[in-house]
């Protein structure tokens, strides 16, 4: 297989795994179903497709309300992510010094952050109904920002910087072809595709992380409401059947598939948007 | 750009991050809309409680008053007490009865992530093995804790906390942070590159026809870059021991944050993020020296005879 067909492949998959997710968001009810003891816990055999809980509902309504609440925020984060490695990329090729030592000075400061601390700080300081993953999203996008900034600027300098764009300038490329197409479609794009994937992915592990923290602690969830349920709700219901034995050993794996798929889709875009 | 600004640039953010965590909460809590007292705990959750929580914090004297009160008992480690977590208890001891355990996950992640790297630079981990630690790395740090902790719980019960229980809850909090989101794997990879990058200098084949070693030729050069590196997985560490803490039930630094966050309570939270933030500073600062002592080592002149 060559490369632009192995970037094809690996770009379908992607769009593919993000159509799911979408799909899945877009169709998720706004309540859970009410519960039907006559259903608890069975098996995808006997509910299609994926079993109920332990409250004899379905597990698709988890699998699409858990879409719902990490697709809009994951991927305003990865966009957030894209724009400032856009920017520290193409300012080293600018070559405007004082812009450049600026971003550094941003790099420093806010890379020297331990991420989860800022986020809970940050969650404990928003309004009650402030309070979803919207704003958590936003605030790990900037924490994370450093890394991919770091990594642009350094795939900026070696392409030669302010004297690649120099040499363009020469060939009689206008500013516009140069910057969006030289620079950053041909060469940055690599990098701020596969940081802005990883920020995504990195953004639903943290719903996750924080939903499943929360739901073992009988807490309310940082990130949705009490009537939502989050794909963590799948792996602490997996859970009793790992601890307990309880018969939900399909919520566990439906849990790790929806896991599974978020890595498919990072590692795919990451592989169709690798350079040349 | 000089040598020393780097370094510098590094000292500087190392003094400036102790002050500017408290600054960018004090930002906060003054440009969200309502009262900052409402904002840390709203009336209907405190009560008559976020009057209180007004004066101790002197909130109600704006934020500039709120800023110095706290930065000036927090240099004299004075944070008060615990508002909700432990209530009356004082917030510096629960920082330092929690304080080792962080510290222990740590080193033991650090061990973990620096042996082997080192294996791999000297040719003792077969690159065979790169896609097993990548292919590991893409768990989250979650699911790792949760598998382990589940094997403890079965093993041992839910409620054992202390002796070997307590140690492998530990261990296993080390090797989850050591391993999880692809921590392992950039290590090993990473520490690899950079010394197969500088072998390739012209330098170090001159140094081996000499009779010198590879390593200490090479060494001095990548150690900024390996600095850098221990500073950005140490920090990824610190981060990840929240929710590993939290899974595994070690009292942590990482558990206070948690339960201060779930629970609203202002001063704890608002503590531990300040000693993470020295801990971060502590790491800049180190930083910042290797990067000196490295420029200082590999500038100095070797000594010349001089001619008869």
């Amino acid at each position: 297989m060559n490369a632009r067909t192995s970037r094809i492949l690996w770009g379908s998959i992607a769009v593919l795994m993000l159509g799911i997710l979408l799909g899945l968001a877009a169709t998720a009810p706004d309540r859970l179903p009410g519960m039907d003891a006559s259903l608890r816990a069975v098996g995808p055999g006997e509910v299609f497709p994926f079993g109920t809980d332990r409250d004899g509902r379905s597990l698709l309504v988890y699998a699409q309300q858990g879409a719902r609440i990490v697709a809009l925020p994951s991927i305003l984060a990865g966009l957030i992510v894209a724009a400032f490695a856009t920017l520290a990329g193409l300012s080293r090729c600018a070559g405007i010094g004082w812009l450049d030592s600026l971003l550094q000075a941003f790099q420093e400061l806010v890379g020297a952050l331990p991420r989860l601390v800022v986020v809970m700080v940050v969650t404990m300081l928003l309004p009650y109904d402030w309070r979803t993953l919207l704003p958590i999203a936003l605030t790990w996008a900037v924490l994370a920002a450093p890394a991919a900034m770091d990594e642009a600027a350094a795939t900026a300098g070696r392409l030669g910087g302010a004297r690649f764009v120099e040499a363009l300038r020469a060939h009689g490329f206008t500013a516009g072809r140069i910057y969006l197409y030289h620079v950053t479609l041909l060469n940055l794009r690599a990098v701020i595709a596969r940081q802005a994937a990883e920020v995504m992915m990195q953004v639903v592990f943290l719903e996750i992380a924080l939903s499943y923290l929360a739901e073992a602690g009988r807490e309310a969830s940082f990130t949705h409401t009490a009537d939502t349920k989050s794909w963590a709700s799948l792996l602490y219901e997996g859970y009793t059947w790992l601890v307990a034995s309880l018969p939900l050993a399909h919520a566990m794996f439906l849990g790790l598939a929806l896991v599974g798929c978020v890595v498919l889709a990072t590692q795919a875009f990451r592989l169709a948007a690798r350079a040349r | 750009m000089p040598w020393w600004t780097r370094p510098l640039v590094r000292f500087a953010a190392a003094i400036a991050l102790p002050l500017l965590i408290p600054a960018l909460i004090t930002i906060i809590l003054w440009a969200l809309p309502g009262s900052p007292a409402e904002i840390i705990c709203p009336r209907e959750i405190c009560g008559s409680g976020t009057d209180e929580l007004e004066v101790h914090f002197h909130l109600n004297e704006g934020p500039l008053a709120f800023y110095t009160h706290w930065l000036g008992n927090a240099v004299q480690f004075d944070f008060g007490t615990s508002w909700r977590v432990a209530a009356g208890m004082r917030v510096s001891e629960m920082l330092a009865s929690a304080l080792p355990a962080t510290v222990q996950l740590i080193l033991i992640s650090m061990t973990l992530v620096m042996g082997a790297s080192a294996l791999a630079t000297a040719g003792l981990l077969p690159r065979q093995l790169d896609p097993l630690w990548q292919a590991i790395g893409l768990l989250p740090a979650v699911i790792l804790a949760l598998i382990c902790a589940a094997y403890v719980t079965i093993t041992y019960g839910a409620v054992s906390f202390d002796g070997w229980p307590g140690t492998l809850r530990l261990l296993f909090g080390g090797l989850v942070l050591g391993v999880a989101d692809g921590t392992l794997g950039s290590a090993i990879q990473g520490t690899r590159s950079i010394f197969e990058e500088e072998v390739k200098q012209r330098y170090v084949g001159i140094a081996v026809l000499r009779g010198e070693s590879v390593l200490s030729n090479t060494l001095p050069n990548v150690m900024p870059a390996l600095a850098g590196q221990l500073r950005g997985r140490v920090l990824h560490m610190l981060s990840g021991s929240v929710i590993v803490e939290v899974v595994l039930g070690i009292d942590g630094l990482g558990q206070l944050v948690w339960d201060g966050t779930l629970k609203q309570d202002f001063g704890l939270v608002l503590a531990a993020a300040w000693a993470y933030a020295l801990i971060s500073s502590a790491l800049l600062a180190l930083q910042a020296t290797i990067e000196i002592a490295t420029a200082w080592y590999v500038r100095r002149s070797p000594a010349i005879p001089e001619a008869a």
